[in-house]
């Protein structure tokens, strides 16, 4: 045998254990999500094919209408939220100033924390009775007279409330993000704009945001296709409450599939939700590849 | 012209400012974990704890041991803030348990990441593969698709496979969610390593396996670290796949096993003590990594999201 030939069967046999698992695990559940979305799934015996009808049954749906859009206004408000504070604290660590790399791991620390911890660290920062941020919000006057303020009692109070959350938790990666872009603005730009007498404000305004307009794509649209995911934030902290107004589209595909066990519709809110995914991350991937 | 004074006394004053605010949520779990009943049930918050104590981490690590106590405790003790807590005690979970399961699956997550990444990265690189960009596509493909969109079907094989309830198949999904990142890390990790380094070896007649671990991988080491820390943070903090495919007490992992104690008091008296001990405990191996692994951690996680 050849040393070409030899070398040929060594670099297939190692990258063997990456393609089975990607078959089973990643080709082989793509396929079959298609596959399922058109059956109907018995509890027992075989599936029998229905074609649309399980979409037409998703789509008939008020809960998945309702899930929809709730998660479409989640994302419309969460994502300028996490844009001005990583875009504030980016321009904050871009500085030429001592301690920005000290500044820079305290914002990214929250990071590093799940979402599901997160989410219970701040269900005891919300807790009616002893929440401490219940109780700035009660000493500053909100809650009324009566000091009885509930931030989980509507759904718009909850959806804002696991906001702050999410911007406290999840800004940090957009602003590495618009760090690296920041980094990669030439000085010269600056110092044109001082030149002409610009203040700090319009060179932000003129220079800095014009140039960093592909990063800020990229963090944005990251920023919507993670909302359209979002699942263990209101698990947790809302289960989804007060009367079903902050559940989200993962959320009523668990429920669809594991509470009223019924795959075949679940599966084709999969396919949905893959769809919007799969639009959202090749404009990610062009953007990236454009720019960088 | 050098402008000091109250610009750089308003950039750090924001910048303090915003580190209190990030540290907070933080330092606040931290303290109310260590405080007594009295003094965490309170509607006046403290914001230092007078009185130390360690019972909730006591609670929540040794519960099966307080359980027992329990069974023998005679109904008529005062009710406490302790006694309280331990009446809440019968219905909840102990965190030990769950934190070994967590263990175990971020431990295999990470193993089989690096050697399934390692071998794929050096076969997609170095060697002379056959169909080698057409497999590295391959690879890449998962990013356009997240996994959750597959919870069903992935829920569906799991079952079909027997792996539903078990820490292997939480492994091998986590594994397969890390090829993308892993594979393109460990690439570009060889890509930057002479080829000259390996013919040598060769003519010194090692093995392919030999390189790998003697000559390649100790010039690669930046990019395993990113690698295992990205690996590390996506088994240990998900929640997601360990709430579908574990239903066995037993196999509980940690990040569900927390929810059970935030639901183990009734809705109006949740475990609070408990519960922020517990978070803390889930905190604290993930923090470490990060404390030491820094950069690393920085790139993975970015690195994932930006998925270059």
């Amino acid at each position: 045998m050849s040393r070409l030939r030899k070398e040929q069967l060594v670099g297939l046999l190692m990258v063997s254990p990456a393609l089975i698992l990607l078959a089973v695990f990643f080709l082989y559940p793509l396929v079959n999500s298609f596959y399922m979305s058109f059956h109907k799934w018995p509890l027992f015996g075989k599936p029998k094919w229905v074609g649309l009808d399980n979409y037409i049954f998703m789509f008939q749906d008020e809960r998945f209408w309702e899930s929809l859009k709730f998660t479409f206004v989640y994302t419309l408000t969460v994502t300028p939220m996490l844009f001005v504070v990583a875009i504030g604290t980016a321009l904050l660590c871009n500085a030429k100033a001592w301690g920005t790399t000290f500044f820079r791991s305290i914002y990214f620390l929250p990071v590093v924390m799940s979402f599901a911890t997160a989410s219970y660290v701040w269900l005891w920062l919300y807790s009616e009775m002893y929440g401490v941020i219940v109780y700035a919000l009660e000493f500053f006057g909100f809650g009324g007279e009566n000091k009885n303020l509930n931030v989980w009692k509507t759904g718009t109070s909850s959806m804002w409330a696991v906001n702050a959350m999410v911007t406290w938790k999840f800004s940090g990666i957009q602003m590495i993000i618009l760090i690296a872009g920041l980094q990669a603005i030439r000085d010269d730009y600056y110092e044109a704009s001082k030149l002409m007498g610009a203040s700090r404000w319009q060179t932000i305004w003129n220079v800095t945001l014009p140039l960093l307009r592909p990063s800020i794509a990229l963090a944005l649209i990251l920023s919507i296709a993670g909302s359209i995911q979002a699942y263990e934030q209101f698990v947790i902290m809302t289960r989804g409450g007060p009367s079903n107004s902050t559940k989200t589209l993962v959320m009523h595909t668990v429920d669809m599939g594991f509470d009223y066990f019924k795959l075949g519709p679940a599966a084709s809110l999969g396919v949905i939700i893959m769809i919007i995914l799969f639009v959202l991350t090749v404009i990610q991937l062009r953007l990236f590849r454009k720019n960088y | 012209m050098r402008r000091y004074s109250s610009d750089w006394y308003w950039y750090y004053a924001i910048n303090y400012t915003l580190v209190i605010i990030i540290i907070f949520p933080i330092y606040w779990t931290l303290i109310s974990s260590f405080k007594k009943p009295s003094e965490l049930i309170t509607s006046e918050p403290t914001f230092y704890p007078h009185d130390l104590t360690l019972q909730y981490y006591d609670q929540i690590w040794n519960f099966d041991r307080l359980k027992r106590l329990q069974d023998t405790e005679s109904e008529d003790s005062e009710s406490s803030g302790v006694e309280i807590e331990s009446k809440f005690r019968l219905d909840g979970e102990g965190v030990k348990r769950p934190f070994m399961n967590s263990a175990i699956v971020s431990a295999g997550t990470i193993i089989l990441t690096i050697i399934v990444c390692t071998l794929g990265g050096y076969a997609l690189t170095v060697l002379n593969t056959p169909l080698k960009n057409f497999f590295f596509l391959l690879v890449i493909l998962p990013i356009l698709i997240p996994g959750i969109s597959l919870i069903i079907p992935l829920y569906k094989l799991l079952k079909d496979l027997g792996l539903t309830n078990t820490h292997l198949g939480l492994i091998l999904i986590h594994t397969c969610g890390m090829l993308p990142l892993g594979i393109f890390m460990m690439r570009n990790a060889f890509n930057s390593i002479p080829s000259s380094l390996r013919e040598v070896a060769m003519l010194e007649g090692s093995s392919e396996l030999k390189i790998i671990t003697s000559v390649m991988l100790p010039l690669a080491i930046p990019g395993l670290l990113t690698v295992m820390v990205f690996a590390m943070y996506v088994s240990w903090n998900d929640y997601i796949y360990a709430f579908i495919f574990i239903n066995s007490p037993e196999n509980t992992m940690l990040n569900i096993s927390l929810m059970k104690i935030a639901l183990g008091g009734s809705q109006f008296e949740m475990k609070w003590g408990s519960l922020t001990a517990g978070s803390i405990v889930s905190f604290l191996p993930i923090i470490i990594f990060y404390t030491f692994l820094q950069q690393y951690f920085v790139r993975g996680v970015t690195g994932s999201a930006v998925k270059e």
